[in-house]
């Protein structure tokens, strides 16, 4: 018994301590060293860091230069997959490209009034540049998912940058150097993105299920059933981490583990080139201010402008067309008011007819009962009750047929 | 059989190759990831260090290895050292195995093999779960830990061949 523990100590402390002509340091020296860089590389002293920093700078560079040969066989086995599948992808990519020049009218109107808005609310502007970066080393661990892009500290890269393949979320920045960052991929279990899913504006939290996709968590049980399969994902920019409305993905139902899943809009595993946002926040000087306002203003302006030339041009049409029917209406109202002149002359001169014809008739009648009764209404003495001829009161007496008073 | 110039250069490359084969694969992570096959990982480094310390090959030098570590930790973003240790544990255990076993079987090289990858990879989850807070998947821990087993059987018959080369 004795022996055999013996024995053990003997190959443990040989395995620990006996190094070999060959060997620099026993084992038990390194192992030490492993300990003490863990526990070092904790603390944020500037010398660690810097040095952490180069050791760094050096392994990537080196790591880009290495994998050149397995990134050939790579992007050939991919390319090859590629030419198979071409054919297929350009009509969806045809049918993708009209959906998407039909979208991007409205989108350039809401860009530029978010942008005044976003002006309005505060003094600030953020001015974003993307610069474009590429992917120096994207070897997957199995348990960690993060890219490393050849852009640094030097191009103003930050902790929290965000990066995009084209317009899509793929991470952010967790780790900066000199001239390259670490990106943690939206695929990565330490990732958590603030979500809204449209339809229904539900609000959520996508985690990376450290494969290809994300998973949807932290989600209220009554808000579940609001989701649709297919329903997109953008970023809603709670908590500050990610900018509000980048795309993310789709929504997917159909696991058969009844989770709910998002199939990312960007492959993570082909990306070669990435876009960081470089965010810097610009005070408004007053004069700076007001050109910029202007420079907002007149592109917001220029599209409203625009729209309402639309808008005047059909208004213009609508009104020549308007002024051509009321010129013949006003045409015809002059002939018919002359048709009605016409008839009013006639009118008038029937009317004259008329009456002279009535006079006639009553001279005619007192004629007639002039011959009767003259006698009777002239005056011939001097105390005679008769009328002078010719006198109204003559013309009534014959008229009441002689008769002198009522 | 390959024959070789002692001195030429050739040689002195191909004495030192799987040092710079564990660089290699440390620096480009060389695990078939583009294949997309899901759960598919293994770690080509474990089998490499722990057949040749097993083996105690005069040119697998120890401070390489702790390197090596070092590097596979950048490239991965791991914290720095973890790697290394977990590599100098894999050469303690096998040089342990070595000064204890009198007649090498293959078969039990390979169990005691999968037990230390276990213990590593536990370490390994522990260490990062617990005082780096990563957020982990242990089932992506245990594929992984089942590949490398598996191939260590396979890589075994290639280094057994290297060997016998560089004897010959």
């Amino acid at each position: 018994m004795a022996e055999s523990r013996d024995d053990f100590i003997i190959a443990i402390r040989s395995a620990f301590l006996k190094k070999s002509t060959k060997q620099k340091f026993s084992l038990l020296t390194l192992v030490f060293f492993s300990i003490f860089i863990i526990v070092l590389s904790n603390f944020n002293f500037k010398a660690i860091t810097v040095t952490k920093s180069i050791i760094k700078e050096i392994v990537y560079r080196s790591s880009f230069i290495v994998s050149i040969p397995e990134n050939f066989i790579k992007s050939s086995y991919l390319n090859l997959n590629e030419y198979t599948n071409y054919y297929k992808e350009y009509k969806t990519t045809r049918e993708e490209l009209d959906q998407l020049k039909s979208e991007n009218i409205s989108t350039k109107i809401i860009k530029s009034e978010n942008e005044e808005l976003k002006s309005l609310i505060d003094g600030y502007s953020f001015t974003s540049n993307k610069i474009l970066a590429k992917v120096i080393v994207d070897h997957e661990s199995p348990f960690l998912r993060s890219i490393i892009i050849n852009k640094g500290s030097k191009e103003k890269i930050k902790i929290g940058t965000n990066i995009y393949d084209r317009s899509y979320l793929v991470g952010r920045v967790i780790e900066v150097n000199y001239t390259n960052s670490r990106v943690l991929l939206l695929t990565d279990l330490n990732s958590n993105i603030p979500v809204s899913i449209t339809p229904g504006n539900v609000q959520a939290i996508v985690v990376g299920n450290g494969d290809r996709k994300g998973e949807i968590k932290y989600i209220k049980n009554d808000l579940i059933n609001k989701i649709f399969d297919k329903g997109i994902a953008y970023t809603s920019g709670t908590g500050s981490i990610f900018k509000s409305g980048i795309p993310v993905g789709t929504i997917d139902l159909k696991d058969k583990t009844e989770k709910i899943l998002i199939n990312f809009y960007s492959d993570f595993t082909q990306l070669k080139y990435v876009f960081a946002e470089i965010d810097e926040l610009m005070p408004i000087a007053v004069e700076i201010e007001e050109n910029e306002q202007t420079k907002f203003s007149s592109n917001t302006e220029q599209i409203k402008l625009d729209l309402i030339s639309d808008e005047l041009q059909i208004l213009e049409e609508s009104n020549t067309k308007f002024l051509e029917e009321n010129q013949e209406l006003n045409t015809l109202t002059n002939e018919l008011n002359k048709q009605i002149e016409i008839l009013k002359a006639e009118n008038d001169f029937q009317k004259n007819v008329i009456q002279q014809h009535n006079l006639d008739q009553d001279e005619l009648e007192f004629l007639r009962l002039n011959l009767i009764y003259s006698s009777k209404c002239q005056s011939k003495k001097l105390f005679s009750t008769g009328f002078k001829v010719g006198t109204p009161e003559y013309k009534e007496c014959i008229m009441r047929k002689g008769k002198t008073s009522d | 059989m390959i024959k070789f110039e002692k001195k030429s250069l050739f040689y002195k490359v191909y004495i030192w190759l799987p040092i710079l084969a564990l660089f290699i694969s440390v620096f480009n992570e060389f695990d078939l990831n583009y294949l997309n096959i899901d759960y598919f990982s293994f770690n080509f480094p474990f089998i490499l260090i722990f057949y040749f310390a097993l083996k105690a090959y005069q040119r697998f030098d120890y401070f390489l290895v702790f390197v090596a570590g070092l590097v596979n930790d950048t490239v991965v973003g791991l914290p720095l050292g973890l790697s290394s240790l977990s590599y100098m544990l894999i050469c303690i255990f096998a040089t342990y195995l070595r000064n204890i076993t009198i007649s090498p079987n293959l078969i039990k090289d390979w169990f005691y093999f999968l037990f230390i990858i276990s213990l590593i990879n536990s370490i390994n989850y522990t260490v990062l779960f617990l005082f780096f807070s990563y957020e982990l998947d242990i089932t992506l821990f245990i594929v992984n830990n089942f590949f490398t087993f598996l191939f260590y059987i396979v890589f075994s018959i290639f280094f057994k061949r290297f060997l016998k080369s560089l004897d010959d």
